[in-house]
């Protein structure tokens, strides 16, 4: 059994949904192999599940070249960055603040292995796991004029919705199962 | 003296760039890093005592200019065989990681315009370039006065930051352009 099939079973009932949803949204749709394993990976990354991130690169090995896997890393690194730093900048509404330089490197946003509107595609798909809405928006944008559709933006996003919460249920596949009813005398 | 804007002159010089027999000199040219920013500086003469302090530190600080994608360039007018000497006589020089130039014709120091006009020999002048060739920041200090390696790796910072991201996309704004 692959990684990620080991952990997809170990996702408990509970989730049950979500593990089926799972298996579902890395299957086909309107994305290309690359889009949709870099959207799993770094929407993986971003939930901050390591079992479930690497599970992801190992599947997404056998399809697509290793820049994907680079790249889905990257937009992960910078959104985390970018989506709480401009977040602020959005929800504070001062324009003051929008004056103020952000001096912070962003080198690897213009400087993709793969392709500007995918690493945009799964950097948008990032924003949406971080709730920055002027970023989902900003993102969305670019990503529609770099020529994807509506469906395959809407399918990003159903990945980087069913990752997040695939990271959660992991995270309850320990809880321990409650305790046999004493025997009364 | 050359300065922002302007291009750097093109070189081709003997350079020290390691003590091993058989492979200290290395010709470099202004081509020899490509795709890459260079950090070019320049000190009056080797064996005297300001020089070693700050370019030992510019290479105990090499990691931080190669994490910026940038290659550092240490010049005087001394000869190679000069600078293969001071290495090897100067413990805080022998596992320097980038290259010592040697600007005999004094063609480069000429060309940037760095020359003392009484003594002839380079001031401590630092030059920070572009991958495309063009000078971003040319300082100069007087032939006694040392530089501070955090201050050029602050300038180096400065001039390859710049807020790419779409997220900093204000309404009506065209979005951004791959650069």
């Amino acid at each position: 059994m692959s990684r990620l099939e080991t952990l997809r079973t170990s996702i408990p009932d509970a989730a049950k949904d979500i593990k089926l949803n799972l298996q579902a949204v890395l299957q086909g749709g309107a994305l290309t192999p690359e889009q949709r394993w870099g959207v799993a990976i770094a929407s993986a990354a971003a939930a901050r599940r390591g079992d479930l991130r690497d599970a992801l690169i190992d599947e997404a090995r056998r399809e697509v070249p290793e820049a994907v896997v680079e790249d889905a890393l990257a937009a992960a690194a910078l959104m985390a960055m970018n989506n709480v730093y401009y977040r602020f900048r959005h929800m504070i509404g001062k324009p003051s603040y929008a004056g103020k330089p952000a001096r912070l490197r962003m080198n690897r946003m213009v400087q993709p292995l793969t392709n500007k509107t995918d690493f945009e595609l799964v950097s948008l798909a990032v924003s949406a796991i971080a709730g920055c809405e002027a970023c989902i928006r900003a993102h969305e944008q670019v990503v529609v004029e770099g020529g994807l559709t509506e469906d395959a933006v809407n399918d990003a996003v159903r990945i980087a919705a069913t990752v997040n919460a695939a990271a959660t249920a992991l995270e309850m596949a320990s809880v321990a199962p409650a305790a046999a009813a004493p025997i009364s005398a | 003296m050359l300065t922002v804007g302007d291009q750097l002159p093109s070189f081709k010089l003997q350079s020290v760039v390691s003590l091993e027999k058989g492979r200290e000199f290395q010709e470099l040219t202004h081509e020899s890093s490509p795709g890459k920013w260079k950090v070019v500086f320049f000190w009056p003469m080797d064996f005297t005592f300001v020089c070693p302090t700050e370019i030992a530190e510019f290479g105990k600080r090499n990691r931080d200019f190669e994490d910026r994608d940038a290659q550092v360039f240490g010049v005087s007018t001394d000869t190679h065989y000069v600078h293969l000497a001071w290495r090897q006589n100067h413990a805080d020089l022998k596992s320097l990681p980038f290259p010592m130039l040697a600007d005999t014709k004094r063609e480069l120091s000429v060309a940037l315009g760095v020359l003392h006009k009484q003594d002839g020999v380079p001031l401590r002048a630092t030059f920070i370039v572009d991958p495309t060739g063009v000078i971003r920041h040319a300082s100069v200090n007087d032939l006694s006065v040392g530089r501070n390696v955090d201050e050029v790796l602050r300038v180096l910072d400065a001039l390859q930051t710049d807020e790419l991201c779409p997220c900093n996309w204000k309404k009506g704004e065209p979005t951004l352009e791959v650069a």
